[in-house]
């Protein structure tokens, strides 16, 4: 037995053996001539306990005990430092556990530093998706990859009542290759599950309990998808979650796509959207080696093929381990949530600060006691261990209230963000370890700190004034000053961002993309996945036209190739306008009309316009491109003229809504665009009227099971993340703005309260109320104002540092510095003025005669 | 630790282990034998024998078990452990030198 667990078995059995301790010598004592010779039994007791060495521990229950009947007996102070530490640490924890599941953790796959997903680059250009015959030459290709699988997301709908869902279209060893295992049943295999075999699916284990009652005899059982009878043979695990957290409710094997979508060309098309195509390398293969080799396939399949694979083609691979994200991309959200990692903290040290001024405050008023402590011969460490001690249950109340805060923040944004229930936020060994570290740190600034400061003063000389120098000294103590500027500068710092944030938000919001979504509704067929060619696309979509164009609700009608407020984004840099993002649609001529987007200048397209040569642009492209909107009749782009230019648009953000540095482009609809396009319809009053009109259009030809949306719905989902973002700077805004705010009351009134001597002698000499009040307040001006400065010139370049990111946000707006400084000054004023002015309405007389 | 009047600071361990060496005593037993063995000259207060016991019970020096003496009383018996054995010694060199030394200077001029 070594002396460390001898004495822990001590300390466990403690009370038995010092019960027995003073038996043993009270009879000795009893047996002695002379007992007065034996000494003081509790003397000896308390000497024999520091043999074993535990005396600290007791020493620590005992500062201990006295904080928390310290806290018990201020209940206001207790509940209020515990909710602003529960608050800084559960912001911090809601952040890291956000950006570890969504960025930071590597999907939970097999060997993840041997998979990646490829995209397709030109030199120019990059797209996700890669047309699926192209997979299947790069599958046959052994020499870098053991294994090529493909995804492709479409809606398909289920059941006899036609519910549309998600489903996923993998190859067959997408599933072992990932590494993933069924909670019943079996999933997709090799050489089983082929194009000729009966039609199989596996079910997400939401899916399963929620549309198939956790039925236990699920698998086997034949569901209808597209209305054609499908056998599910397994339900996914609980914890699988796929490449991506866009979870599917169904996989379908992409061999048999033909079953659900006949005469569907994706799998034999060159040129079609194609598929997410994923692979492992063999084992010590680099990424580079196996970009070299993809260019030489690409290189060889454009001399195969070149009217399908362009020259200087090649495919990207970005790891599993950095969540298939491009390097650029993955810094860029790195950076950003570096940067928001740095701001939560410092609203936790803004609130552990504050926390600590309170601290301070209380510490400073106890000066007396702490005094005779010193006189009865406490040492500094002592009283600066009693102090910190009696903050720790602060600490450790605020980091559990925080780690529950996080928990439930986390799980209602996920939920709000639509996340997969797979994605788990059980706080993991990380998440502890860090909350721990907050709570250590917070425990040193709200607890060391003020301590050390109570405990350099000259406590002894509290006892002959009643403390009334050292509270003057710690009232007037630079390291306050500094603690409440600090958090004055987090505070204005937050609260500038939110406002550029919410700013953002009201643009978005607010109509001013440039077209008029509320009225509209789309219709999204997918021709090409029933076989349709060029011509019969636009028979079709002649038939459908002209059956909408008859309902008398419809007031306009467009067809396009990228669905507004959708998902499918082509853009394009030009070197005449390289800050740009260009996004391009092809668009029938009635589309601006459709879409209420004015022709500025020129006309809009019209039947004798050259697909290839005409092009309508927006303002922004055109004052970005040329200096002026003034460019009817010049060839577009500038420097190397392809096209003319035929017409200006009004700007609109139809694609994509959250990007302020984008502009759109359009060019007339081609025959081979009938294929993919979509219908946008226009009503006369409520859009929800379009939808059976639209639907029944669309069932010209009965196997088309078409999609229909409106766009306002569109829109709620994609400002959905923009809300959330908002909504939680705002309510951090303003959660640091009533910590800042407190911490400033708690100041004022304390100073006020320990110079209440002082000011009443002022107030019986005759001062004016108002000098009183520069007297009260005076003290926190100059930290208050060097704080605000520092946190409000910190705004703008973080702001530009946060853009660029998943946020977006407008930095060069006055109004939003305006009123986050408005909003700061006048809560900073009321929380100053409310304890200077208690002091000038109290009774002078009485303050000094109880003082 | 308490002063122990007439003791050289550190020695009451010493003492101690020494007077339970042949076999256990309680301690009652072990004040009266530091006292017989000195022929009364080393005069201590008898209950700072007791922080010295539990420190000598803390560091594994000495054991201790309840037994009932010859008067039929509940006593506690401590007996010296291996470790204790070589504590014994390495404390007994320690004094041996220091007294040697004190002794050197003392019989110097």
């Amino acid at each position: 037995m070594t002396t460390w667990l001898r004495r822990i078995w001590h300390l466990l059995n403690r009370s038995r053996r010092e019960r027995e301790l003073v038996r043993e010598m009270n009879e000795h004592r009893e047996s002695m001539h002379d007992p007065s010779r034996f000494g003081d039994t509790h003397r000896l007791l308390e000497y024999s306990r520091d043999a074993w060495g535990w005396n600290w521990l007791d020493d620590a229950l005992q500062d201990l005990r006295l904080g928390v009947r310290g806290l018990m007996r201020a209940p206001a102070f207790a509940i209020t430092g515990v909710l602003i530490l529960a608050f800084g640490i559960g912001l911090n924890l809601t952040l890291y556990q956000m950006a570890s599941v969504g960025l930071l953790r590597p999907p939970a796959l097999k060997d993840p530093e041997t998979l990646a997903r490829f995209r397709r680059m030109a030199p120019n250009s990059s797209t996700t998706t890669i047309p699926y015959p192209i997979t299947q030459v790069v599958a046959e290709d052994r020499s870098v990859l053991t294994a090529v699988f493909v995804e492709a997301f479409a809606g398909v709908v289920w059941g006899k009542d036609l519910v549309h869902i998600p489903a996923l279209f993998v190859s067959p060893n997408w599933f072992s290759e990932l590494g993933a295992t069924p909670s019943a049943g079996r999933l997709f295999a090799e050489g089983i599950d082929t194009a000729t075999s009966e039609p199989v699916a596996v079910v997400s284990h939401q899916f399963w309990r929620t549309q198939l009652a956790a039925d236990p005899g699920a698998v086997g059982r034949t569901i209808d998808v597209n209305r054609k009878p499908v056998t599910v043979i397994g339900v996914s695990s609980r914890e699988f979650t796929g490449t991506d957290l866009n979870q599917p409710h169904i996989w379908l094997v992409i061999n048999q796509r033909e079953h659900i979508f006949p005469d569907s060309p994706l799998l034999r098309d060159w040129n079609s959207d194609g598929v997410d195509m994923y692979g492992r390398f063999t084992q010590g293969t680099s990424p580079a080696a196996v970009r070299e080799r993809m260019r030489a396939l690409m290189a060889a399949l454009h001399e195969e093929r070149p009217d399908a694979v362009p020259a200087d083609e090649w495919l990207e691979p970005a790891m599993a381990t950095v969540n298939f994200m491009d390097p650029g991309d993955r810094r860029g959200i790195v950076t950003a949530l570096s940067i928001l990692g740095a701001l939560t903290t410092l609203v936790l040290v803004v609130a552990a600060t504050n926390v600590g001024n309170l601290v301070l405050s209380r510490a400073s008023g106890r000066s007396r006691e702490l005094g005779v402590r010193v006189a009865l011969g406490a040492k500094r460490s002592r009283i600066v261990r009693q102090l910190m001690i009696e903050t720790l249950p602060l600490a450790i109340l605020g980091a559990a209230l925080g780690v529950m805060l996080a928990r439930w923040a986390s799980a209602t944004i996920a939920a709000v963000g639509g996340m997969p229930e797979s994605v788990s936020f059980a706080p993991d060994w990380s998440t502890i370890a860090i909350s721990l570290m907050l709570s250590v740190v917070t425990l040193l600034v709200i607890g060391a700190v003020p301590a050390w400061r109570v405990a350099r003063q000259e406590l002894i000389a509290a006892i002959k004034d009643g403390g009334q120098q050292i509270s003057i000294n710690l009232d007037r103590a630079r390291l306050r000053r500094f603690m409440m500027g600090a958090q004055v500068c987090g505070s204005c710092l937050v609260l500038v961002l939110a406002a550029m944030m919410t700013r953002t938000l009201q643009r978005v919001l607010s109509n001013d993309l440039g077209f008029e979504y509320e009225r509209a509704a789309i219709l999204q067929p997918g021709l090409g996945r029933y076989g349709y060619d060029d011509e019969r696309s636009i028979a079709y979509w002649n038939t459908v036209k002209s059956r909408v164009d008859q309902h008398p609700e419809v007031a306009a009608l467009s067809i396009a190739l990228a669905p507004p407020l959708g998902g499918r984004i082509s853009e394009t840099h030009f070197n005449d306008a390289p800050r740009l993002e260009v996004i391009s649609n092809h668009v029938e001529p009635a589309f601006f009309t459709t879409m209420e987007i004015p022709v500025l200048l020129g006309r809009t397209f019209g039947p004798g316009d050259d697909p290839n040569a005409s092009v309508i642009i927006s303002r922004t492209l055109a004052l970005a491109m040329y200096g002026s909107p003034d460019v009817v009749g010049r060839g577009f782009p500038r420097s190397e003229p392809t096209a003319t230019i035929i017409g200006v648009v009004g700007d609109a953000h139809s694609i994509r809504i959250e990007s302020a540095y984008t502009s759109e482009l359009y060019r007339p609809l081609r025959n081979e665009d009938y294929v993919d396009a979509i219908l946008i319809a226009r009503s006369r009053g409520d859009a929800a009227t379009l939808a059976p009109v639209l639907r029944e259009a669309a069932a010209t030809d009965s196997r088309i099971l078409p999609g229909v949306n409106l766009l306002r719905d569109s829109f709620q989902s994609r400002v959905t993340g923009t809300r959330i973002a908002s909504a939680i700077a705002v309510s951090t805004g303003l959660l640091t703005l009533l910590i800042a705010c407190l911490g400033i009351f708690g100041v004022v009134s304390y100073g006020a309260t320990l110079r209440v001597k002082e000011f009443g002698i002022h107030i019986a000499l005759g001062a004016e109320a108002s000098s009183v009040v520069r007297l009260v307040v005076r003290q926190i001006v100059w930290p208050v104002a060097i704080g605000m400065t520092l946190g409000v010139a910190a705004a703008g370049p973080i702001g530009m540092a946060l853009t660029g990111g998943p946020i977006q946000l407008q930095v060069a707006d006055p109004a939003a510095y305006a009123g986050a400084l408005l909003l700061f000054v006048t809560s900073a004023v009321f929380a100053a003025l409310a304890p200077a002015i208690r002091v000038i309405t109290s009774d002078p007389v009485h303050a000094l005669r109880h003082s | 630790m308490p002063k122990t009047a007439g003791l050289p600071p550190g020695t009451l361990i010493l003492l101690i282990l020494r007077v339970v060496q042949p076999g256990p005593l309680h301690g009652y037993a072990i004040a009266q034998r530091i006292r017989q063995l000195s022929s009364d000259q080393l005069s201590v207060e008898e209950g700072s024998l007791y922080p010295a016991l539990q420190k000598a019970l803390a560091n594994g020096w000495l054991r201790a078990d309840w037994a009932t003496s010859d008067t039929g009383r509940q006593v506690r018996n401590y007996r010296v452990t291996t470790k204790g054995l070589k504590q014994l010694e390495t404390e007994q060199d320690d004094y041996q030198r220091m007294a040697d030394a004190i002794a050197a200077i003392l019989e110097s001029t």
